[in-house]
């Protein structure tokens, strides 16, 4: 792991500083709280030591309200540092998510597409939460820890330094048997998270191949092959129970253990009355005491390489430097008009070894309408992204003869109105997705008017809570032609001078398509219409189409003119045709 | 993560919370109708969580689940129990050694007898051994506390998760297209996992902790029961005070969950919409979204925090309040000569023990609460009832017939919706070694027939016969075994092309293997790769193409030497490149067994021996190619658009 940082943790902790105020509020209370523990015991040892000399009993109902008054205001403090520094870390957390987030709407497509999202949710996540555990409630324990221990042991000593330094003896066996197992730990807690990871994916696989699993009978293998990773899941579950119970045991006995020296090495100062039974209260009292606080810092001992680990990649991240740039002074056009020109335009996905666009040129004049049309994978979608800078293309694009490159993002993805393939859309209402490229949210009349355009009225009409509809998870499911043409809507909300469609007519049939590609050219007052297509009959009255296989532009003209050629075009046209034919009988 | 003031280490060993703040999880996977248009549901998370407190079938039948490791579970109450005793044994003998040898060596030494103050003080180390061996003996059973009660829990859920994943791959086609992938995938991972968790610490320890604070109490009383009767009279203050704050810490947590869902979910949403965000120049409106959601999260947390920033101070000051009535009635006791230092301190240290399983009773009922969630949805799909059964009992036909098969469709209808017929009275024969095709556009019912066929579904009227048996009467694996099935978009496993060719079919050797592979014309994708037979296949097969898929699961099933072939659509998605090997390999995988072709290019089934033209639902004409050919109908017009 090549950390940006050398001590990423140590930067990750530098966001807890813009707090100040209520971390050091928080940071002084986790002293005094643990003093008053110590305190208490105190009182008490000295009590006991008390009673034996004391006549009468009667300080006692005075030292029950003292007692109060310690144990109220010690919970005074735990309260406040743990409101304060608790909080003080989910502040943090909010701050560094929300970096995070900046961040990723920032970074360039190409960086999404060649990311897994499951990875980047992860970081801001878990990744997020395991530096927050560290530094956040792991500080608070620490300090705990680092108040309680030195002091109690410190006072200890003084009352009996044999006694204190014998009880050393366990914790320090303690200590080296957590290092020893901690190795362990770590390595079977990976083969646990693996394991399960390997338990949700041969589920995922079988459930989505369901009909090949049924159709050639292989239930019961996989039923074997389920059950044989579950039951490896099980061994290295029942491996990390015992390095648990391993780690748990030696905590556990390093404490009973430290009653040994208590009780031989106290039992003799009692006997040689250098000890009163009081201290030895007192011994016992604080071993209890200090008990939690080092579990506690081995405890954080434990999350330490994860959280380092997870400050890294959060680090790693922010410093991600892989934003589509705008030039220092970027160009604008004072009105577009919406004329694209393409030459020689190549592209390669990183990492494939074909281009996916090859030396492609076509000039759209503004106002026109292109098909481009191809097999699946000829790289339709390639080339819309390309228009959209959502990848550096080789060659030149350019609008109204400006190279895209040289032209400020804001105003080519302005004049651009976008339909993505597979209708993407929020889980928001109607209203706020057709509008989601406005400033503003959209008007009644505007919005009326828009669903006429995408033929949506009818649809519209017959939701529940109208323009206000809740879509998606939480409203209703839309079909996948309602969807498309949703987000016709939402692009032709921005009035786009140019209107791309990357294959998004698929889902509405043939009639609703023939009208909505008319509406889409007759509202845009000279629009510059792309459509991209699988189906032929979208783009028949496209100015020019764009037949594309493998990256290249293998025939351009007019429908007519490319059925009159024989080849893909041609036969694709006729079978299409033929199942249109039957679909109407 | 919840922070108790005991949490990190989890005191009691068992794994990490149950309740892990998870992304979206997937909501419960019943058929909802809660899709219907208008009806505002609640947050997903909040229906995760069972709102009974305590539900005893379930436990019930939970128990009736694990009966078969009762021993493992009877060995978990006895490693609790004999640690409990060794944990009184510990001040037992401290206050032994106590108010025995140290109080007579110090008498001794008062009546001046050095000898008898030496005698004592050696008595001591008898003592401090018998401590050690306590001390030592727990460290063993603390281990096993841990080990043994992780073992228990998982061999418990191991089970219930092979059960429950056995069960799925009985249940229907339909039952897998009404529920999501993701949340069936749910099912057999985090609900199990949690069910661990209240297998452990809520089941087992719970039920412990009860014994343990009931047996406290009664020694507590045997020792002194004024002491006692101070302890008892705080224990409703305790208990109270745990419960209160645990229940307001189970609301706070799930509102917590629930906003961090909604945060995660529109995380996951702004991601995978990415590409439209930014082509409408929107980053600046997402993030003021995805900053109003971290403020209702925040929010949420703040009001975790206070809740627990309040609740262990509260609960140690109630704590403290019992420790300090325990000194002045207990000092007043020792001023009187009527109560020894050992006594008080047993006495103190048994309290001690008293008060943390008091302490975790809230949090181990929580843990039990949000068990109980997962364990009624996994009981929902353990008692979803597939639709498609095999007969029961004896007369279950078992297919074993190497020919071709012979297959008859007898007036089948069926509707995948009620009052939505699909197939309408459809008859057709496919005489063994024969081709039929269907043709028929999207809709039209031609993949119902593949289904119908395959005995996804069954038929809703008439009858479907292989061999002249009905399908209902086969034994289901053996009806399959004998189909060789390729599909639109096939479907590759992870593991190697070898995998995916033989399918773990015990009769698909070396030589079935080879054959296909010659007459699939897969032969050379196969050897492209490094490898070869060998390669790995990535999930989904990703990294083939569509139609090299395609090539290898014709592969797939020709190895298996089906004797009925079902090709659906087999060359809809793939481009002309590969389109005539598909089509060459498509005659080697018919020829000379009975096939059913469904197709959406008429060049394929120019050769079927009878051809069928769906139309919604019916079937409009039949006859082989030349016949329909002459009819003049809707095939000879299709033809005539496509081939002109």
């Amino acid at each position: 792991m090549t950390a940006p940082s050398r001590s990423p943790l140590l930067h990750s902790f530098r966001r807890f500083l813009r707090y100040k105020r209520p971390l050091a509020l928080g940071v002084l209370c986790v002293p005094l709280s643990s003093l008053g523990d110590i305190w208490i015991t105190k009182l008490v040892g000295d009590a006991l030591d008390r009673l034996r000399n004391a006549e009468s009993a009667e300080f006692l109902a005075g030292l029950f309200w003292m007692l109060l008054a310690i144990a109220f205001g010690r919970g005074v403090f735990r309260y406040l540092q743990r409101w304060w520094i608790v909080c003080v870390s989910r502040y943090v957390e909010n701050g560094l998510k929300q970096e995070l987030f900046d961040k990723l709407t920032r970074l360039s497509f190409t960086f999404h597409n060649q990311s897994r999202s499951g990875d980047l949710v992860s970081r801001i996540t878990s990744d997020v939460e395991n530096v927050r555990m560290f530094l956040g409630p792991g500080l608070m324990y620490t300090l705990g820890a680092v108040v309680m221990i030195p002091v109690s042991l410190g006072y200890l000593l003084v009352l009996d330094a044999k006694l204190a330094l014998s009880m050393a003896v366990p914790l320090a066996i303690m200590g080296l048997g957590m290092q020893l197992i901690s190795g362990r730990l770590a390595r079977h807690s990976t083969a646990v998270q693996e394991s399960l990871s390997e338990i949700a994916s041969r589920a995922q696989e079988n459930f989505a191949g369901i009909r090949v699993v049924k159709g050639y009978g292989r239930e019961q293998q996989q039923i074997a092959r389920f059950d044989q990773a579950s039951r490896t899941t099980m061994g290295h579950q029942i491996e990390l129970g015992r390095a648990r119970g391993i780690t748990h045991a030696i905590t556990w006995g390093a404490k009973d253990l430290t009653f040994v020296p208590i009780l031989l090495v106290g039992g003799w100062a009692m006997i040689d009355r250098t000890l009163e039974a009081g201290d030895l209260f007192k011994f016992i009292d604080l071993t209890f005491k200090v008990f939690w606080p080092i579990i506690a810092v081995g405890w954080m001992a434990g999350i330490y390489p994860r959280a380092r680990v997870s400050a890294a990649r959060i680090d790693e991240l922010l410093a991600t430097d892989a934003e589509v740039n705008e030039q220092a002074s970027p160009r604008t056009i004072p009105t577009v008009r919406g004329e694209l020109t393409l030459r020689d335009v190549s592209f390669t996905y990183q990492g494939a070894d074909k281009p996916a666009i090859r030396e492609l040129s076509v000039r759209v004049p503004a106002g026109s309408v292109l098909g481009i049309v191809g097999p699946t994978g000829a790289g339709k979608s390639t080339l819309v992204n390309l228009l959209a800078r959502l990848f550096e293309a080789q060659g030149s694009i350019e609008l109204d003869g400006v190279p895209i490159r040289e032209l400020s993002l804001t105003q080519l993805r302005g004049a651009l109105g976008y339909v993505p393939q597979d209708g993407f859309l929020f889980s928001e209402s109607f209203r706020e997705n057709v509008g989601f490229g406005s400033e503003t949210p959209l008007d009644d009349p505007t919005l009326a008017r828009l669903c006429e355009q995408a033929m949506l009225t009818e649809e519209v009409a017959r939701f529940p809570d109208g323009f206000d509809q809740e879509i998606g998870e939480r409203g209703v499911t839309l079909s996948g032609g309602q969807r498309q043409r949703t987000c016709i809507a939402r692009a032709l909300a921005k009035d786009p001078r140019i209107l791309v469609l990357d294959d998004a007519l698929s889902a509405v049939d043939t009639e609703t398509e023939s009208r909505l590609v008319a509406n889409l050219k007759s509202a845009g007052r000279g629009r510059t219409v792309i459509l991209c297509a699988h189906r032929l009959s979208t783009v028949r009255h496209a100015d020019r189409i764009l037949v594309l296989e493998e990256g290249r532009a293998v025939l351009q003209g007019t429908h007519d003119e490319l059925l009159a050629q024989p080849g893909w075009y041609r036969e694709t046209w006729a079978r299409q045709q033929a199942q249109e034919e039957l679909s109407e009988l | 993560m919840k922070d108790t003031r005991h949490t990190p280490p989890t005191p009691a060993g068992q794994g990490g919370k149950a309740s892990q703040l998870s992304g979206p999880s997937a909501p419960a996977g019943t058929p909802d109708p809660a899709s219907r248009p208008g009806r505002k549901t609640r947050d997903a998370i909040d229906e995760m969580v069972t709102t009974k407190g305590w539900d005893t079938s379930l436990v019930r039948r939970l128990i009736g689940e694990v009966r078969a490791h009762a021993w493992l579970f009877a060995g978990s109450f006895g490693v609790l129990a004999v640690l409990f005793l060794l944990e009184l044994a510990g001040p037992w003998i401290l206050r032994g050694a106590l108010d025995g040898p140290v109080q007579r060596a110090l008498a001794a030494s008062d009546a001046g007898l050095p000898d008898e103050t030496a005698h004592w003080r050696r008595a001591l180390f008898l003592w401090a051994a018998a401590y050690v061996a306590v001390a030592l003996v727990s460290t063993g059973f603390r281990y096993l506390e841990v080990a043994f009660l992780n073992r228990t829990g998982q061999a418990a859920i191991t089970d219930i998760r092979a059960k429950l994943f056995a069960h799925l791959q009985r249940l229907d086609l339909a039952y897998f297209d009404r529920v999501p992938t993701g949340s069936l995938v749910t099912r057999v991972t985090s609900d199990v996992e949690n069910l661990n968790e209240m297998f452990t610490s809520g089941l087992v320890v719970l039920g412990f902790d009860l014994v343990k604070i009931a047996g406290l109490l009664g020694f507590l009383f045997a020792i002194h029961w004024k002491l006692a009767l101070v302890v008892l009279a705080m224990m409703p203050l305790l208990i109270g005070v745990s419960m209160v704050f645990r229940g307001g810490a189970r609301d706070a947590h799930r509102t917590v969950r629930a906003r961090l869902a909604r945060l995660n979910g529109y995380l996951q949403e702004v991601l995978s919409g990415i590409r439209v965000v930014q082509v409408f120049r929107r980053e600046e409106r997402v993030r003021e979204r995805f900053a109003q959601h971290l403020k209702g999260y925040l929010a949420a947390n703040v009001r975790t925090i206070l809740l627990f920033a309040l609740f262990f101070p509260v609960l140690d000051f109630v704590v403290n309040v019992v420790q300090g009535a325990t000194v002045w009635v207990g000092g007043i006791e020792i001023a009187g000569k009527v109560l020894s230092y050992g006594v008080f301190l047993q006495f103190w240290l048994y309290v001690n023990l008293l008060l943390n399983p008091v302490r975790e009773l809230g949090e181990r009922y929580n843990v039990l609460q949000s068990a109980f969630a997962s364990a009624e949805r996994i009981f929902a799909v353990l008692d979803t009832v597939p639709a498609v059964r095999e007969r029961e009992g004896p007369g279950r036909v078992v297919l074993s017939a190497d020919a071709p098969c012979h297959v008859r469709f007898e007036r089948v209808s069926f509707s995948y919706k009620e009052g939505v017929p699909v197939l309408q009275e459809v008859s057709f024969e496919i005489p063994p070694g024969a081709t039929v095709a269907v043709v028929g556009a999207t809709g039209a019912g031609k993949s119902t027939i593949v289904n119908l066929l395959l005995r996804f579904y069954d038929p809703s009227a008439g009858r479907i016969t292989l061999d002249g048996i009905d399908l209902r009467d086969y034994d289901l694996a053996s009806l399959r075994r004998r189909v060789g099935l390729v599909l639109q978009e096939d479907f590759l496993f992870a593991g190697t092309v070898r995998e995916n060719l033989a399918m773990e079919r015990e009769w698909v050797g070396e030589e079935e293997l080879e054959l296909a592979l010659e007459n699939s014309q897969a032969r050379d994708v196969i050897a492209a790769r490094a490898g070869g037979l060998d390669a790995a296949v990535s999930e989904r097969g990703a990294t083939f193409s569509t139609g090299e898929r395609q090539l290898i699961a014709i592969a797939r099933a020709l190895a298996g030497s089906p004797g009925l072939v079902i090709l659906d659509e087999a060359t809809a998605s793939v481009d002309s490149g590969v389109e005539n090997q598909i089509e060459e390999a498509q005659r080697n995988l018919t020829r000379e067994k009975s096939s059913l072709v469904i197709a959406h290019r008429l060049s394929t089934v120019r050769r079927a021996d009878q051809i069928l033209v769906m139309h919604r639902g019916e079937c409009r004409e039949r006859g082989t190619h030349e016949e329909l050919l002459a009819q003049g109908g809707i095939y000879a017009r299709l033809h005539r658009l496509q081939f002109a």
